[in-house]
């Protein structure tokens, strides 16, 4: 059986209350949209930002994965919110995994979050161009 | 365990039961029998008097002969000494061995190790309820097989096997017939003086008594020998070597009688629990029972639902204590092989919850079930993206 004494408070929380699940309004400038999944871990993402002018105005996401998984998604989604786009870019995971506690061996499932904003940026990049 | 916690993880390990507790307390007690059994005098004579008392209600329980029954340490050790024991014993007659793909790790494991070691193993593969087709076994028999190892009650599904008609087929052709029974000694009627059955893996936590403690049963008759796996001093008719340990035997052979007098009463019960679970999530859209619905144990509900990740499904489901599709080897997030073998997709696999129960249970911790996991699968689909892969 799986020993839930492995999720912190933090996840705990997240889990339960994931704000930012769900589909993102359509009133923006640019609307990005990522979709990344790890067939064989199961996990998939499809996480979304909306841009007005240089500024992530609004993050949504979807996922089917471990809590862990859920809660750096709807970490992150706070972090970026209305931080200016380039931050997709230059997006750090570490400070997630430290605050969730993400054990060793669910390092690919925070990897897929940062697939789904390095893809994100590559959209708002190619968009610019 | 944390009091507001509702244990629904009876196929993993069953709470002591008190009565079990207090006879096992009277050997640790101060002037308790605490001396080794082994030894002669006044105070070993007394501890083993204890366990030859803790023997014989074992064997009433099964209907066995006393002298049939060997104590081990649970039934991982049972099975490694029946099934390496038996085919070391039986190898200058053949290396054949048949086994199923749907076995507990300790059978399926052993067997490895024994295909690594030079012997021939083939594994049999259920039908999509489970069960295992006698003509698939019989097709696979050869002049070389030398045991055959199918367990009673399967651990993650609870599906029953029809181990009378396997051992029939198997001592027609001479050839050895281990059961893993963990799952059914204490809870399903077993008479062995009238079962075609050689060799039997049991353990006592899983009825209620205490762990660390579980015994093989060797049927008496020609033919069925195996060879120690340990050695060390004499125990055991010199097939298990080692102090035993009297406290927990004596709480073993207490579980045993317990077991016989209730069986009834917890079978019924436990019938009444699963209808009452299964009528509270049968209406969840796309929800799958795991196994046979008529060869089932009915201490065991096993469910699937396309769309929700177990892991998460898990945590949803506090405080209910169940066991995940990914359980046992939780670190890796390998789903299910026993519910692969059914047939069932990775995704499915990985989303099974089983739901397990007994005498303890209360209609309350399955309406705390029923309302934990219905919000557990609607809250992860409800954030899950609408078109997953393998969903």
């Amino acid at each position: 059986m799986i020993a839930t004494a492995a999720y912190n408070e933090a996840v705990r929380r997240h889990f339960a209350d994931p704000r930012h699940a769900g589909d993102l309004q359509k009133d923006h400038d640019l609307t990005l949209v990522a979709d990344v999944s790890e067939s064989a871990e199961g996990a998939h993402i499809v996480m979304s930002a909306g841009i007005r002018g240089d500024t992530i105005a609004g993050m949504a996401f979807r996922v089917r994965g471990c809590p862990h998984l859920i809660a750096a998604l709807e970490l992150a989604c706070r972090i970026l919110t209305d931080q200016p786009v380039a931050s997709l870019e230059n997006f750090d995971s570490a400070n997630i995994t430290e605050e969730l506690s993400v054990p060793v061996e669910k390092a690919g499932r925070i990897l897929l979050l940062e697939d789904a904003l390095a893809t994100l940026w590559a959209q708002y990049a190619s968009a610019e161009d | 365990m944390s009091a507001a916690a509702v244990y629904l993880d009876f196929a993993a390990t069953t709470p002591i039961d008190p009565r079990v507790a207090d006879a096992m307390q009277s050997c640790l007690s101060p002037g308790g029998a605490f001396a080794n059994p082994a030894s002669i005098h006044i105070a070993g004579r007394a501890s083993a008097a204890l366990v030859e008392q803790a023997r014989q209600r074992l064997a009433d329980l099964l209907g066995a002969e006393p002298h049939c029954l060997i104590w081990t340490s649970g039934a991982t050790e049972s099975d490694n000494l029946a099934i390496a024991g038996a085919a070391g014993f039986r190898a200058h007659r053949g290396k054949h061995l048949i086994t199923m793909l749907t076995e507990h790790k300790a059978v399926t494991e052993s067997f490895r190790h024994l295909e690594k070691s030079g012997y021939d193993v083939t594994w049999l593969k259920p039908d999509a309820d489970g069960l295992l087709a006698i003509d698939e076994l019989e097709a696979q028999l050869r002049e070389d097989t030398q045991l055959v190892s199918v367990m009673q009650v399967n651990n993650e599904t609870g599906v029953i096997q029809d181990i009378r008609r396997i051992g029939e087929v198997c001592r027609a052709r001479d050839i050895l017939f281990h059961t893993d029974a963990a799952q059914s000694v204490g809870k399903l009627p077993l008479n062995l003086s009238e079962m075609p059955i050689d060799l039997l893996s049991l353990t006592a936590h899983k009825f209620h008594g205490p762990q660390g403690i579980g015994a093989l049963y060797i049927a008496d008759r020609p033919g069925c020998k195996v060879l120690p796996i340990m050695h060390g001093g004499g125990q055991e008719r010199r097939l298990r070597p080692g102090s035993l340990p009297v406290h927990q035997i004596v709480g073993a052979g207490t579980a045993a009688g317990i077991a016989r007098d209730e069986m009834a009463d917890d079978l019924l019960h436990a019938a009444t629990l699963r209808d009452r679970l299964w009528r509270g999530i049968q209406d969840v859209p796309g929800i799958l029972c795991n196994g046979s619905t008529d060869h089932v144990y009915p201490g065991i509900l096993n469910v699937s639902v396309p769309g929700v990740e177990g892991e998460s499904l898990m945590l949803g489901l506090e405080p209910v204590c169940a066991a995940s599709g990914s359980a046992c080897n939780s670190t890796s997030g390998e789903s299910s092989y026993v519910l692969r073998a059914l047939g069932r997709s990775d995704a499915l696999a990985q989303s099974a919850i089983r739901f397990s129960f007994g005498r303890t249970t209360t209609k309350n911790d399955i309406d705390v079930a029923i309302e934990r996991y219905r919000w557990a699968v609607d809250h992860l689909r409800s954030i899950a993206p609408l078109h997953s892969p393998g969903c």
